[in-house]
């Protein structure tokens, strides 16, 4: 018969082993393996290039005094002060408007011609920053009042050529920007991260704590 | 290093260690939380441009301007609009839920149906608008080629004089038939009323607004009377918001509804005895010399004791009603006492602008001449006819008329046989249209004299008061055609369906609300594209014109609807009219000769256009210009004695006896009275001891009861006392549940001798003893899950009698008893 005392220190010496090798593996599932699990990856349904449709030379009209102003070019207010968002197939038919002609040479041009200014249809765009419907935002009180950036949110999007791929939360189907790339929630700009305490930081720092108020956003 | 029990713990306990200090668990709770947010079932709203489309709403004949809320293509909100004459800001509850009835899929139909289950199931088949209107064509057409073309009648529900009724009736007309019945509204009274009294056949206008003495028989003022979003208007401007009281309103009506419960003063007198209580009134006014004798002396006809040119002496309504309607007598009728009726009418005679106004409940269905005259009297005896405050007196609408009919030989045929409700006719001489008599007909008659029925905005086998006999008759008839939008009750009696637009989805228009005080047309456009395969009416009356044959097409000259509305318009154009409409300066204080008379188009495409932007034209109130030729009766008078009664009596009475005529007419009295406005009480041959109780149906403001069903988010408003769970509630006074041997809470068979039905008992202080009072709205047969089979319709136990004179139902009158089960 083994003395119990031997017996405990024999497995003991082993037994760390199989602590750390549990604590190192629920690490790597929560830091790296979660995340790949938890989002998917979607492309968009055609690419579009911000910074070729931010040249002056290209698109009449797009110059203004700041980077906002060349935003709403195309991201424009309503004439009751809503948001655009993402604009229709409306908007880019005021230059694109004859599906015959083509006014560069990129395939993605002729592709949008052919398969959405021709059947008159819009493009399925997926939105990297809506937001719950819970939540009440008005762009126009930021943009206009605030006279916020629309980098402060949405970061240098008008300076790529390629749109990113939009990773959906497969749990609640929001984009991968409102909680923010990095899955410990860390975040090194204003735009990393689109989450309520976001919101309340900048209200903060600007000096706008009453809007920090629950019924501001939570109509 | 074997994997021991204890090995395994530390295991999991390091595997939680390291869970714990990685973002999984944090980021699991707050994605979990999120989750829960965005289950299925919970509502996604539209994403879009936010936009706002003005209309005018159309589910009754009230015209209150909306202004619709669309997010992208999806029509969210419907709000009363501000800039709108009608009902400034104003709204009701079924305007306001409207959205339910447009997207509401499992009450519309989605396209055109051909019957394949047994009438009244509801069970159709899907199939082309070609299909379907050549099927209706070719029985049309078979009809006018075999020289029956008579045998085609339509029911119409559309409001009296749009243009949607105007098509309804030129296609029967063009067709050659004279059956052309409309449902039930209390504009029909109003008309006859004003034709015998004052020979004028514009619609019945009540300044309300302007009124400082509002006395209301039976008018549900706040349940939806006339235009509802104008009438609660107005009853704020009543009692202003210092809680001054600008307006005294009194209520006569049996029940404490809303509009009695705050009225200034509630006159529960029994039902049925308006027009002895209106009598009475004018008693205690002339004997106290309190009339207006400038009006009387000079404008009016009949007042006083008169011998015609055969020298015959006849008795004035002065002598009449002194004679006959003293307090004492009208109270013994009423169950009022004395003292309160000579109150009464001195309060009422001793206003600056007294006003008397006639209805009932909600006006859905017609009232009574008699007692609308004897109402419309009081007004006469104060002289407040067209004074601010008062009766104005005003042309109808200027429309063009369309042009002319073509007539072919079938056409002449056709429409000189006589109309099978016999409206017009010897015996009902002042009626355009009795759709109980035309019932009857067709339940009688061995073979239905209908072969096909076409049937618009109406839903008659719900909403006619007739204990179940419209539906009894569309058994009968060989081919049913239903334009109704929805799954109504009598859409499923069709053969064929051929459904329209929801009202906003369509362009139709929207002419003088009931009781509005000025000329007003408002045009009721599309706010959404058609969800549907569905068609407006109208196009398909001139697609179906085109298929029938050429002398019917001829008739239809336009190319769509639109053309047709148009057409009507021009007249609108040349009387001029504002088009245009600010709401700091209201429309009831605006006056033709003031400051209102210029308008801002010039030519009729600008007017046009304006109108399908905003969707109004109107002109200011009337400039009160006296009473010179105001009146067309025979004597160019206001007649307290009828001269077209007399000849129409006399005219019967030459084809048969004066006594028979009377009778046929429902008239009990003779002699002059006959002629002038009198109390006529409702006969009845039912065996009282077995029915000792009277049902009056009443309505709701939180409840459509006419054509068009509630949507769900009103059964949300509705009273534990009206409908718990299934079951209707009837409210009864405690003393007559007492005599019962009932409580409240009980279940009962209303027992009429047309049917019964199962209610609850709701005892209450503000029911008349002896009265079993009904909510309704309820007890649909059709529609979906959240309609149908919910508390009981009293429509179909009613056991309507007729009224004197105009032959309209008294629906208000059925004579019930009650069994405890």
């Amino acid at each position: 018969m083994t003395h119990p005392a031997n017996s405990s220190k024999k497995t003991s010496k082993g037994g760390w082993i199989f602590l750390l090798s549990g604590f190192v593996l629920a690490l790597i599932v929560g830091w790296v393996i979660f995340p790949m699990v938890l989002y998917s990856k979607q492309s968009q349904p055609m690419n579009f290039n911000h910074l070729l449709h931010l040249d002056p030379e290209k698109v009449y009209g797009i110059e203004g005094d700041t980077r906002a102003e060349q935003c709403l070019y195309c991201h424009a207010f309503y004439e009751d002060g809503t948001f655009a968002g993402i604009p229709k197939v409306e908007k880019c038919i005021e230059c694109h408007d004859d599906p015959e002609n083509p006014l560069g040479e990129l395939p993605e041009e002729m592709e949008f011609l052919v398969k959405y200014v021709a059947e008159e249809k819009e493009i399925p765009w997926l939105v990297y920053s809506e937001q719950p419907d819970c939540v009440y935002f008005s762009h126009i009180a930021h943009v206009k009042m605030g006279k916020l950036d629309c980098q402060t949110c949405h970061g240098d999007h008008d300076k790529t050529e390629k749109l990113p791929v939009y990773q959906e939360n497969r749990l609640t189907g929001y984009s991968i920007l409102i909680w923010g790339k990095n899955i410990a929630g860390y975040k090194k700009n204003t735009w990393d991260r689109m989450k309520m305490d976001d919101c309340a930081e900048c209200h903060t720092k600007k000096g706008h704590e009453e809007n920090n108020a629950c019924f501001v956003c939570h109509k | 290093m074997e994997l021991s029990r204890r090995n395994f713990i530390k295991f999991v306990a390091g595997g939680a260690a390291g869970t714990a200090l990685s973002p999984l668990p944090w980021k699991l709770t707050d994605d979990i939380a999120i989750w829960t947010q965005n289950w299925p079932w919970v509502p996604d709203p539209s994403t879009g441009e936010f936009t706002n489309v003005n209309s005018v709403c159309n589910l009754c004949p009230g015209g209150c301007g909306i202004s619709v809320r669309k997010v992208d293509t999806r029509a969210v909100k419907i709000d009363g609009r501000t800039d709108y004459p009608v009902n400034p800001g104003g709204i009701c509850p079924l305007g306001m839920g409207g959205l339910q009835l447009l997207y509401n899929k499992t009450i519309r139909y989605p396209g055109p149906m051909r019957r394949i289950g047994p009438k009244g199931k509801g069970e159709f088949v899907m199939i082309t608008w070609d299909e379907a209107l050549d099927i209706l064509a070719k029985r049309i057409s078979n009809l006018r080629k075999k020289g029956m073309p008579e045998a085609v009648a339509a029911v119409d529900g559309n409001q009296r004089m749009s243009t949607m009724s105007v098509m309804v009736e030129r296609l029967l007309t063009s067709v050659g038939s004279p059956n052309y019945v409309t449902t039930p509204s209390i504009d029909d009274t109003y008309l006859i009323s004003n034709l015998l009294l004052q020979g004028t056949d514009g619609p019945m206008s009540y300044d309300l607004e302007n009124a400082d003495y509002v006395l209301s028989f039976g008018c549900g003022l706040l349940e939806g009377w006339g235009a509802p979003g104008r009438v609660m208007n107005a009853w704020g401007l009543w009692h202003d918001s210092a809680g001054k009281t600008r307006a005294k309103i009194v209520q006569v009506e049996s029940r404490a509804s809303n509009t009695a419960s705050k009225a200034d003063r509630w006159v529960a007198s029994r039902p049925g005895t308006d027009a002895a209580l209106a009598l009475g009134l004018a008693h205690v006014i002339i004997k106290n010399g309190l009339y207006n004798s400038r009006f009387i002396n000079n404008f009016s006809f009949g007042f006083e004791n008169w011998t015609s040119a055969d020298g015959k002496d006849h008795v004035g309504f002065k002598s009449m009603v002194l004679d006959k309607y003293s307090p004492d007598q009208v109270a013994k009728i009423t169950g009022l006492n004395p003292e309160d009726i000579v109150s009464l009418a001195k309060d009422f005679a001793r206003a600056k602008a007294p006003i008397a106004i006639y209805g009932k409940g909600k006006d859905d269905l017609d009232g009574g001449v008699y007692e609308c005259m004897a109402v419309h009297i009081l007004n006469a005896l104060v002289g407040n006819i067209n004074k601010p405050g008062g009766v104005l007196i005003n042309d109808p609408l200027p429309l063009s008329r369309l042009p002319e009919i073509k007539q072919d030989a079938i056409f002449k045929q056709g429409l000189g046989k006589p109309r099978i409700d016999q409206a017009g006719s010897l015996q009902y001489p002042f009626a355009g249209s009795l759709i109980n008599n035309l019932t009857n007909k067709i339940i009688k008659s061995p073979k239905s004299p209908v072969d096909t029925i076409l049937i618009f905005s109406a839903n008659p086998v719900y909403t006619l008061p007739d204990g179940g006999a419209f539906k009894e008759a569309l058994e009968k008839i060989p081919f049913v055609i239903s334009f109704s939008p929805f799954r109504d009750e009598t859409s499923y009696m069709a053969d064929l369906v051929l459904p329209d637009h929801t009202y906003l989805e369509k362009m139709v228009d929207v002419v003088w609300p009931t009781g509005l005080q000025y000329p007003f047309y408002g045009l009721s456009k599309p706010v959404v594209e058609p969800l549907y395969n569905t068609r407006n009416s109208g196009d398909v009356i001139i697609e179906l014109s085109k298929r029938i044959d050429s002398t019917v097409q001829s008739a239809f000259p336009w190319e769509n609807f639109e053309g047709v509305l148009k057409a009507r318009a021009k007249g609108l154009f040349k009387a001029g009219g504002l088009v245009t409409y600010d709401n700091m300066n209201p429309a009831w204080e605006r006056k033709k000769y003031g400051n209102g008379s210029k308008h801002n188009y010039t030519s009729f495409e600008e007017m046009w256009t304006k109108i399908k932007a905003g969707g109004l034209w109107y002109q200011p109130v009337h400039g009160f210009d006296g009473w010179e030729g105001l009146f067309k009766t025979p004597d160019r008078k206001f007649e307290f004695f009828s001269k077209r009664v007399q000849l129409a009596v006399d005219e019967y009475a030459g084809k048969t006896t004066y006594k028979t005529a009377l009778k046929n007419m429902g008239i009990t009295v003779t002699g002059d009275q006959v002629c002038m406005p009198h109390y006529e009480a409702v006969s009845s041959d039912v065996n009282m001891s077995a029915y000792p109780l009277r049902m009056m149906p009443y309505e709701m403001i939180n409840l459509a009861s006419g054509w068009i069903p509630s949507p769900p988010f009103l059964y949300k408003t509705i009273f534990d006392n009206q409908l718990k769970g299934d079951l209707s509630f009837a409210a009864v006074n405690p003393k007559t549940a007492t005599e019962y041997g009932l409580k409240q809470g009980d279940r009962v068979i209303i027992k009429s001798p047309a049917g019964e039905v199962e209610a609850g008992l709701s005892l209450s202080d503000g029911a008349m003893p002896g009265i079993v009072y009904l909510p309704l709205g309820f007890g649909h047969t059709a529609y979906d899950e959240f309609l149908r089979g919910k508390g009981v319709n009293p429509n179909e136990i009613i056991d309507a009698e007729k009224d004197p004179l105009s032959g309209h139902s008294v629906w208000w009158n059925t004579h019930v008893n009650l069994v405890r089960i």
